[in-house]
């Protein structure tokens, strides 16, 4: 009978859940990672609730770096952020599939494996969708000068954003806020960005922005004004390229 | 002599000077000169913030990306990456075919060095931009316009300690030692070229030459040549432009042909080693005999992205320029891409087995990017590839069906023979970029039964 591993949606959830089943050495047919909230019921399984332990977490990402490599490891990592119910599913096929072939390390080439090409498309996904969030992210300044941004992702891209904010600006405070997932990533100003959950902060303190930030939004609005070419103009392409679901936060298509 | 004292005396000197050719407009703020300096650097294309990677040092403001970031889209769908803006619209000469020319009347405007630091430090903390694009009309000379923007860029490097990305223009017939210090500032430097060959440049640029154009990119080359061998030798030598050089011709305004253009570009990625050519379909904002009659059909856009196709089948599909258009056959196809255009005159190369052929002819299918040809090599290692396989790594098939066999078998059962694929692929469509759809190009009669989806980023 097949067994279902249920597990919250997190990193540290979805890696215990596939240490629990890697343990079990059931065939990609007898296990299913499920998540909790998102379970579709099953008739002649077996339901599993798993522990989730830091130590499991581990354990999983370091088997995966030392056999199927940093590559790998990176898609797959990034797949777990994804929104996609099946995801916990396909990376652990992805690490069954591995044992199959000769060189482990190759096995994101395998792209005629379903679970292995399911894993690509979702690590493409959430990169491309950190990516956008890269560059479309707006900080504002707030009176006590710390840049605060607001994003809506569908994945949880935060563990991807905050390196790369951290880099670079250093010597800032800021505070990046996921509203779909209720999560910050917070920078102190030369310090290690932390991930926080479930944190209330005053909604007062973030409508107070600082004496200048107006001016610099309103010079920005005019310079995203002006740059177009009229003679080119082209909703339709700026559309393709930049979403509908990004703009709401965006300092130049917000009035004021 | 020290780079401090040097700049710091230019820049006292720029500030008071600036003040002074400004003084009829004392009361403009800041807001009009961003709008005047941004209207007049907007018909610059290279707006692209790739090239290179940089961490921050954890004392300043800004790092890189290797591929770049684009930051929003503006309402002509192009890309905004960077404060694109011109230091000063003054200019002394009179290109025909620019806004800023000295005859026209238009409303002018110059930052000084401190208001261009501030906004892009401002700007970038709160991730507007990735970084400066600084291009400029010349004010007084080539030397004292590029002194000016030498002092800006010295000032947000050392003084603002900004870490993001500076694209900068040299300025033709600036001296060279000022061009070497503002590329030890900047990631990528730029010399326009303008116009594809020197008559047009005497033409329409009757105060630029070829030799003022191709000098400083000479120099630029030389000078990074020395530095790769600097970076060998002291691993912490100072860069210079790191992110290479570029630069851009104006498409249209001119007779040239399609050939001449792509033979141009080639000779500047093989003897020049730039890293990007850019190609400006010709905007005409001015009225001049000198210039093509205004047609009311706006810029060609489709010419600029047959170019674009085409120059990235240069530079990482290893096509030659004479493979892709000759002497006779000078233009490019209004109704297949220039690789499909090739596919389609050599058939008897094809049909290919994906299984077995060599990289570089995968690189040749049509509806097979660059990228799906490398994901083909590798994933035939593991296992025999079927249509299903590429489809899901991202091959076009409706357009790679009628080139490619999957263990000795075609998709359909098709006919090689030109008309016949060359109708089924008109059916299939082009995938144009939205850019260049929605533009006009839809009233053409021979599109009019083809229909236009989303783009593709491969050719
Ligand atoms: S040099 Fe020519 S192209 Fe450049 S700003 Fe002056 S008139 Fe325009």
């Amino acid at each position: 009978m097949k067994t279902v591993y249920v597990c919250n949606d997190t990193v540290t959830g979805i890696f215990s859940g596939i240490y629990d089943a890697w343990k079990s050495k059931k065939g990609e047919e007898e296990c299913e990672i499920a998540l909790r909230g998102m379970l579709s019921q099953q008739l002649f399984c077996d339901y599993v609730e798993v522990e989730e332990t830091e130590h499991k977490a581990a354990a999983v990402e370091a088997l995966i770096k030392k056999h199927l490599g940093r590559r790998a490891y990176w898609d797959i990592y990034h797949a777990v952020l994804s929104a996609d119910s099946k995801k916990g599913d396909a990376v652990l096929g992805t690490m069954l599939a591995a044992r199959a072939i000769p060189d482990s390390t190759k096995i994101m080439e395998h792209l005629s494996h379903p679970k292995v090409e399911k894993v690509f498309e979702l690590s493409r996904n959430v990169g491309g969708e950190a990516h956008s969030y890269k560059g479309f992210l707006r900080f504002r300044e707030l009176l006590n000068g710390v840049l605060y941004a607001e994003i809506e992702p569908k994945n949880q891209i935060l563990t991807c954003l905050a390196p790369h904010f951290a880099d670079r600006l250093p010597v800032e405070n800021w505070m990046i806020h996921d509203k779909t997932h209720r999560m910050f990533a917070v920078h102190e100003a030369g310090k290690k960005w932390v991930i926080l959950w479930g944190e209330e902060i005053d909604e007062t303190v973030l409508e107070m922005v600082s004496d200048k930030e107006e001016e610099y939004a309103r010079l920005w609005r005019g310079f995203c004004r002006t740059i177009a070419i009229e003679s080119r103009r082209n909703p339709r392409c700026q559309m393709q390229h930049l979403p509908l679901r990004y703009r709401g936060k965006m300092t130049e298509f917000s009035l004021y | 002599m020290g780079k401090q004292e040097l700049i710091g005396g230019q820049e006292m000197s720029d500030v008071r000077t600036c003040g002074r050719t400004t003084d009829v407009r004392r009361g403009m703020g800041l807001y009009e000169k961003l709008n005047i300096l941004t209207d007049a650097a907007k018909y610059d294309v290279a707006c692209t913030s790739s090239g290179t990677a940089r961490k921050s040092d954890g004392t300043g403001i800004g790092s890189c990306e290797q591929s770049g970031i684009c930051h929003s889209f503006s309402a002509d769908g192009r890309c905004i990456s960077l404060l694109k803006i011109l230091f000063t619209n003054e200019c002394i000469f009179d290109c025909k075919y620019c806004v800023n020319r000295k005859s026209n009347d238009v409303e002018r405007a110059s930052f000084t060095p401190e208001e261009v630091c501030t906004l892009t430090m401002e700007f970038y903390r709160r991730n507007y931009i990735e970084g400066l694009f600084l291009s400029s009309g010349i004010l007084k000379s080539p030397d004292y316009t590029m002194e000016l923007i030498c002092a800006t860029l010295y000032r947000l490097r050392r003084q603002c300690n900004f870490q993001g990305y500076i694209h900068v223009k040299a300025i033709p017939g600036a001296s060279p030692e000022l061009i070497r210090q503002t590329g030890f500032l900047a990631d990528r430097m730029s010399v326009n070229l303008e116009l594809p060959t020197a008559e047009s440049l005497r033409a329409l640029a009757p105060h630029k030459t070829r030799k003022n154009i191709l000098t400083p990119m000479r120099l630029v080359q030389n000078r990074m040549e020395e530095n790769r061998q600097e970076i060998q030798l002291y691993r912490n030598a100072p860069r210079f432009v790191p992110a290479g050089q570029s630069t851009q011709m104006i498409v249209g305004a001119s007779p040239e042909t399609d050939y001449q253009i792509i033979r141009v570009a080639e000779s500047l990625y093989q003897r020049f080693e730039l890293k990007r050519v850019f190609y400006s379909a010709f905007v005409n904002v001015n009225d001049d005999a000198a210039l093509p009659a205004k047609t009311g059909e706006g810029p060609p856009l489709l010419r600029e992205h047959r170019l674009y196709q085409a120059d990235w089948l240069l530079r990482y599909y290893h096509f030659r320029a004479e493979e892709l258009l000759t002497e006779e056959d000078p233009n490019f196809n209004v109704l297949f891409d220039p690789k499909c255009n090739w596919a389609l005159k050599h058939l008897e190369k094809f049909p290919v087995e994906i299984n077995r052929v060599d990289y570089k002819m995968l690189l040749r299918v049509p509806g097979i990017g660059y990228k799906s040809a490398i994901r083909i090599v590798k994933a035939r290692r593991l296992g025999i590839l079927d249509f299903a396989d590429l489809k899901k790594i991202g091959v076009v098939l409706k357009r790679a069906l009628y080139f490619i066999t999957c263990s000795g078998r075609m998709m359909y059962p098709t006919k090689i023979e030109e008309d016949y694929i060359a109708r089924n692929l008109l059916v299939a469509g082009e995938k144009l970029p939205a850019e260049v759809t929605n533009m006009g190009y839809r009233q053409l009669s021979l599109f009019d039964d083809v229909n236009f989806s989303a783009p593709e980023t491969s050719v």
